[in-house]
């Protein structure tokens, strides 16, 4: 592996983990990809967290919403992490 | 004119002596700078790093890295060469 | 005296010369080190680092997530998008 993007170009077509700015996670087979990290994925499953402060508690509420997508398009610059899933322990 | 000094060149001036960074956002770091590049990009040892508390915003978090960095120049907003940072009185005086 | 590891720029100032060190001489000295990575976030990313680019983009293998200090997940392999990134810091010990 000779620059970090090679560790994307192994990841085609495999099942990747992506960690997006604002608590949202896909999970989806990576189709494409280019230089700007902007990827295609399909069968996706999309999480997205928020906490939420309790007004009378004041406790934090975690709350997790997921939904299925066919296939979509990620624009490179809200990309964080992008990891395959399968290697991860 | 030859004797005007270009930015970098007062940066470089400043290798080997404490130097005060205050990134865009709240993140400030100092250390000992080693060097740097065109972009910015620097090299501090012993940095220390100061952030505000997610839990508390009112709360500034210290912390000792107690080893070498390389500083992503793209965040660098302000560089003040010499300064220990927020803690110099020199630095922080008016 | 050989070029080698001697960029042009750090040819002046003989005083400071012995202690200089550019991001591209720690950026050599830490591939396949264990490093931390901080993001803007706060995240740190603790994991050894396979290589890097231009962008700051990193790529990290056995690399432990931690928010807050406190561990979150691991990610055998990971890609970290330079933008995000605060700092690289060596982990001595």
């Amino acid at each position: 592996m000779e620059e970090p993007l090679d560790l994307i170009k192994l990841s085609l077509s495999e099942r990747v983990y992506i960690k997006c700015r604002n608590s949202r996670e896909l999970r989806g087979t990576l189709h494409a990809y280019d230089q700007h990290l902007n990827m295609v994925l399909s069968q996706v499953e999309e999480t997205i967290t928020t906490i939420e402060e309790d007004e009378e508690t004041g406790e934090e509420i975690v709350s997790k919403k997921t939904r299925n997508v066919g296939m979509l398009f990620v624009r490179g610059d809200i990309v964080v992490l992008v990891s395959p899933p399968l290697r991860t322990s | 004119m030859s004797n005007r000094i270009l930015p970098l060149e007062l940066i470089d001036k400043a290798i080997g002596s404490p130097i005060w960074i205050l990134m865009r956002g709240q993140t400030e770091i100092t250390g000992i700078l080693r060097g740097f590049d065109d972009y910015v990009n620097l090299v501090l040892d012993d940095a220390v790093e100061y952030s505000l508390d997610p839990r508390d915003k009112n709360q500034v978090l210290k912390k000792e890295l107690k080893a070498e960095i390389l500083l992503n120049g793209n965040h660098v907003a302000v560089l003040v060469p010499g300064s220990k940072g927020p803690e110099d009185s020199l630095a922080s005086k008016s | 005296m050989s070029s080698e590891s001697k960029d042009a720029s750090t040819e002046e100032a003989p005083t400071n010369a012995e202690h200089k060190r550019s991001p591209a001489d720690f950026l050599k000295a830490v591939l396949g080190r264990p490093v931390n990575v901080r993001l803007n976030t706060g995240t740190d990313y603790k994991g050894v680092l396979a290589c890097l680019d231009g962008y700051m983009n990193i790529a990290m293998e056995q690399t432990e997530e931690y928010v807050d200090g406190q561990l979150k997940s691991k990610y055998g392999d990971c890609f970290i998008r330079g933008n995000n990134v605060l700092y690289i810091s060596s982990q001595k010990r």
